[in-house]
């Protein structure tokens, strides 16, 4: 890398000598006559690369003046830029609330659907106008290239540091590029939590009157399923949303083994592999399911939204999803769908789950950070803003200690979640998703993998093994 | 022609299958955008309760005039610039025959066939360097290059079939290569100029990839650019989905059916040239 | 079209005789004109097209994240493309869709073109190929989201296959491994079929009806007619519907990000798509610009020896 030609800076010798003239002509008439341009362009800004020395310690700290002054919206109209997650209500309740309470922000929101939103992330940031605050699915690659904003100093403003150490963890990323700890450069919006949802009346009919306590009971749920007709598991499969058989897979994982190596894996500890002897197992339990179709037929076909719609009209007794979901499925099909912690493979064995932030960062070049960081912390801390979290958001708010989790309604799915939560956190089995380790770990590895696999083109050993190729690739230098 | 009473029926059954097959992906987005928003509907079912509010409701949230205003100035910022340069072009290297032209028109020629994704990465960066990405600078003025090849082609093989005859009275009477451009062969071109004017203006409208990479707000996009980020947003609501398609498809539909004649001949010859 | 190429010789020899006799002083001048005349589209190809194809090659010579340094990494990014599987097939993908969209819409073109010829005139006629022609002028991104509907599990063809007894064989086209890519080959496919039979169509009319007289007087049937007349004299008109449905085919973008997405697994992944997803999700400039290089360079290599057989023997 010493020796490394930056392809950028040759661009820039390159326009400048040769249709130089012409490129800054063209940048005259751009900025002559554009109407919509927002960032003034100039006829020098002909680099096609960030140089390195613009680092994070210059550009990602917020001003001193405006930590002294405690970071805020200020009082000016502020248009905050948005880019949330289609089929996801939280952010957009959030937000109206919030300009509710502080009328001089209003909102310009952008949504895509997840897998369009990883594609599109590191362009987002790196362009000329990057949102304010942002749905990061991953953010250790971001933060390689200096996209995102360091957070410390707002964390030390705002005493985030006295909040539970788990709750940030997984949005800190080490100078050594591991996750985990190290400075912070997002913030969840709530702590989500997965496992499986279902259906009460259809469950019934099966016979389940108490939740699954050992994987071996809950396959015996899915045989009973499938011999009385019904949908065992509705699950979503297609390349616009990613690979949703990852849920399951990992659940699978951490029933059959332990969630420390998966942690390890997921935040790029040195030499971690997702190709271990319990993963396999657990690959192998997943195609089993697929075999015997327990799994909706279309599932490489279905996207996430749709695999909702149809769990909540009755389709599927089981759906592998996270309490995001809670309150969509309370609408759909009220007082009908149940959730319960995905049982560990012995009898009283440890729980784990999926329980990540709804991780939301700040672009380095965002224009209104600082009210975007006010945004986070009004999140975790204003009373209303906690209510909409449960409520529409069906997850534990997280936040100082002191403050207590708001009520969700009587007979809502979210008590049971959160009631999960506890269950969790004390058997330690808190996991990152598998699917945030590298940057297109979901879109290049573990989607078109589980693909296959549910198209009978992939074998549980081949998946881990091209999943783990994919990983290093991604990981080398 | 004489043609067998059987073979007409046999005919024209094979191509009322043919325009059916042509048609069925439409009703099909009709027929789901009637029904009720958020419900599960099938392929194509009779709209016993027809839900004409959704084409409403889709008209709102598409942001329908702020996305046809955008288009048209996207167009507009395209097309008369293309079509006026690549004619002067066409006209150098077809009429004039200017030394080095047919070395150009090589050149140009080198343009025909590349496929857009081929130079989309750099393309970005040339943008972002210019400093307008996300604005509808970043769509006009690629597209204007892009579109060069061919309309270079297209113009030069109008005037290289216009008689020398004509320049050359012209001369005799004193007219400048200007003149000669302005007062006698724009006008005579008028028939090519509108036919690649239709073309542009059809490609400028539908185009994508270049709205996708380079713009992110669907409202500073073209229709087709739009239409991907209306997709990917409501992907959720199949009728909502399809109402919106099909009204964004509508102003393209319209304009077709009106000019129905000058379009097909403008693609037809359009495709035979290029 | 037909007869350009008699009045570009004759007009050729035209202006040689003019250049000769014309007093230099104003081939000179009229050189100057001319060449101002042709620097403006000269630059915007320049510098939207030239100089970014000029920057794909050199990208393509880089391992580069597209924002951090960049390092030369010299044909390795070639090396990657030719012989990683995932990418041959890519490639391989963009060229079983030439089937669907290049062979179906001329084979079927040729059929509709020959029906439409002799029994739909008049106002059938006219309507037939406003509507044959609609497919054209949509966005493909249009045409994306209405198959997609289409082929979905609870679309119109699942339903037609199970009013007519077939319900055995719906399934989710679009997310099978055996069906997603000829499903995204039949989108393709729609769109084009109306532009090759008004193509191929326009082609008939130009054919003399005295050579189809002549052979009925000889008792050919509409076979032979076909092979013996219409064949060869369309061969100019085929010769372009398979030049424009190669590119569509090997360039295809739209249709697929949005029908597919480029799944299941890398099914229906074509060259473009994987271009814009390792250019701007995996961020391997280098490796996006080098398929991008090679899918240029496929293009024409498909393309010219079209046009060559396609033009060969009228020069």
């Amino acid at each position: 890398m010493i020796k490394a030609k930056a392809v950028g800076s040759s661009t820039r010798r390159r326009s400048v000598r040769g249709p130089g003239i012409l490129v800054a002509a063209l940048a005259i008439v751009a900025s002559a006559c554009a109407p919509g341009a927002s960032v003034a362009p100039s006829a020098t800004t002909v680099s096609s690369a960030p140089s390195s020395s613009s680092a994070p310690s210059t550009s990602s700290a917020p001003s001193a003046s405006a930590v002294a002054a405690g970071p805020s919206c200020g009082t000016a109209p502020v248009v905050l830029n948005g880019y949330f997650e289609t089929g996801f209500d939280l952010p957009f309740k959030l937000s109206a609330e919030f300009t509710k309470q502080f009328p001089n922000v209003t909102w310009n929101i952008s949504q895509d659907q997840f897998a369009n939103l990883m594609s599109s992330t590191p362009r987002l940031l790196a362009g000329d106008n990057p949102p304010d605050l942002i749905r990061l699915p991953t953010i250790v690659s971001l933060v390689k290239d200096n996209l995102l904003k360091n957070l410390d100093s707002y964390a030390t403003a705002f005493g985030w540091d006295k909040w539970p150490a788990s709750e940030l963890s997984q949005d800190r990323v080490a100078a050594d590029g591991t996750r985990g700890s190290g400075s912070l450069y997002a913030a969840g919006l709530n702590y989500s939590l997965t496992g499986v949802f279902y259906n009460k009346k259809e469950a019934a009919q099966i016979g389940m009157t108490q939740p699954p306590t050992t994987l071996a009971a809950f396959e015996d749920l899915l045989a009973k399923a499938k011999a009385a007709n019904l949908q065992p598991i509705m699950a979503w499969n297609a390349s616009a949303s990613g690979g949703g058989l990852a849920f399951p897979l990992q659940q699978l994982m951490a029933a059959l083994g332990s969630t420390q190596p998966i942690n390890d894996w997921i935040f790029q500890k040195a030499g971690a592999t997702i190709d271990t002897p319990t993963n396999l197992a657990a690959a192998q339990h997943l195609q089993q399911w697929i075999s015997a179709g327990y799994f909706n037929k279309d599932t490489n076909a279905t996207e996430y939204t749709d695999a909702n719609a149809r769990f909540g009209k009755g389709e599927g007794v089981f759906m592998f999803n996270g309490d995001w979901q809670d309150a969509a499925y309370d609408t759909a099909a009220p007082g009908n769908v149940g959730f319960f912690i995905f049982p560990s493979a012995t009898d009283g064995g440890p729980v784990a789950a999926m329980s990540a932030p709804l991780t939301y960062g700040i672009p380095a070049k965002a224009k209104n950070a600082d009210c975007a960081a006010f945004f986070l912390n009004w999140v975790a801390t204003n009373a209303a803003a906690r209510q909409v979290d449960v409520t529409v958001g069906g997850s534990n708010p997280g936040g100082p200690t002191d403050l207590t989790i708001p009520p969700a309604a009587a007979g809502s799915i979210i008590n049971d979640t959160l009631a999960a939560g506890g269950a969790v956190a004390k058997s330690n089995g808190a996991m990152d998703f598998i699917a945030n380790s590298t940057g297109t770990i979901f879109a290049k590895g573990w989607t078109p993998e589980l693909q296959k696999m549910v198209g009978g083109k992939e074998t549980p050993d081949g998946l881990l093994k091209a999943v783990q190729a994919e990983y290093l690739k991604e990981l080398a230098p | 022609m004489i043609v067998a009473r059987r073979e007409v029926l046999t005919g024209r059954l094979v191509l009322l299958v043919i325009v059916a097959i042509t048609v069925l992906p439409f009703l099909s987005l009709l027929s789901a955008a009637l029904q009720p928003s958020n419900s599960d509907p099938l392929g194509i079912q009779w709209p016993s309760d027809p839900q004409w509010s959704n084409f409403v409701d889709a008209f709102n949230v598409a942001q329908m005039p702020a996305l046809l205003w955008s288009s048209i100035l996207i167009v507009v910022g395209v097309v008369p610039i293309a079509v006026v340069i690549s004619t002067m072009a066409g006209f150098a290297i077809g009429h004039l025959r200017i030394i080095g032209g047919r070395f150009i028109f090589l050149l140009f020629l080198l343009g025909l066939t590349l496929p857009f994704e081929g130079i989309i990465t750099p393309l970005y960066y040339l943008v972002r360097d210019l400093g307008i990405l996300n604005t509808k600078w970043a769509i006009i003025l690629p597209l204007i290059g892009l579109y060069m090849p061919f309309a270079v082609f297209w113009m030069r093989a109008h005037f290289i079939n216009m008689p020398t005859e004509l320049s050359e009275a012209a001369r005799v009477d004193g007219a400048s290569t200007l003149d000669l451009f302005w007062r006698i062969h724009l006008p005579l071109a008028r028939p090519a100029l509108s036919a690649l004017a239709i073309l542009l203006s059809v490609w400028t409208w539908n185009q994508f990839l270049l709205a996708l990479v380079l713009v992110d707000d669907p409202l500073q996009r073209t229709m087709a650019g739009a239409l991907g980020a209306y997709q990917g947003h409501y992907a959720t609501n199949i009728p909502l989905l399809c109402a919106g398609s099909l009204l964004i498809l509508t102003p393209t539909l319209i304009i077709f059916l009106v000019f129905q004649r000058q379009f097909i001949s403008a693609l037809l010859q359009g495709s035979l040239k290029g | 079209m037909d007869d350009s190429s008699l009045l570009q010789s004759s007009h050729r020899t035209n202006v040689a005789t003019e250049l000769r006799t014309r007093p230099s002083r104003r081939v000179r001048s009229s050189n100057v004109v001319g060449w101002l005349f042709v620097v403006p589209a000269l630059v915007m190809y320049a510098a939207f097209v030239l100089l970014p194809l000029v920057l794909t090659v050199q990208y393509s010579l880089y391992h580069w994240d597209g924002i951090g340094p960049s390092q030369w990494v010299g044909l390795k990014n070639y090396v990657t493309v030719l012989t990683d599987p995932d990418l041959l097939g890519v490639i391989l993908n963009a060229f079983k869709l030439i089937v669907f969209f290049t062979l179906l819409p001329v084979s079927l073109g040729l059929v509709v073109a020959s029906i439409m010829r002799r029994v739909a005139t008049g106002r059938f006629g006219t309507m037939a190929r406003t509507i044959l022609f609609l497919p054209q002028i949509i966005p493909l991104v249009a045409a994306g989201i209405a198959w997609k509907w289409v082929l979905s599990t609870s679309g119109v063809v699942n339903q037609i296959l199970s009013a007519i007894g077939l319900g055995g064989v719906t399934r989710a086209w679009l997310g099978d491994f055996d069906f997603a890519l000829p499903a995204v080959g039949i989108i393709g496919a729609w769109v084009l079929i109306g532009l090759c039979t008004i193509l191929l169509l326009t082609g008939m009319s130009k054919i003399d009806p005295a050579l189809y007289e002549s052979a009925r007087i000889d008792g050919a049937g509409a076979v032979r007619e076909f092979r013996s007349i219409t064949l060869p004299g369309l061969r100019q008109e085929i010769g372009v519907c398979i030049t424009v449905t190669v590119i569509a085919a090997l360039a295809s973008f739209d249709i697929v990000y949005v029908a597919t997405g480029g799944g299941p697994g890398l099914a229906t992944t074509v060259p473009g798509l994987d271009i814009y997803q390792l250019a701007f999700a995996g961020r391997e400039v280098g490796l996006a610009s080098a398929l991008a290089v090679v899918l240029f360079i496929l293009v024409l290599a498909c393309v010219l020896p079209i046009q060559r057989l396609a033009r060969g023997d009228e020069t």
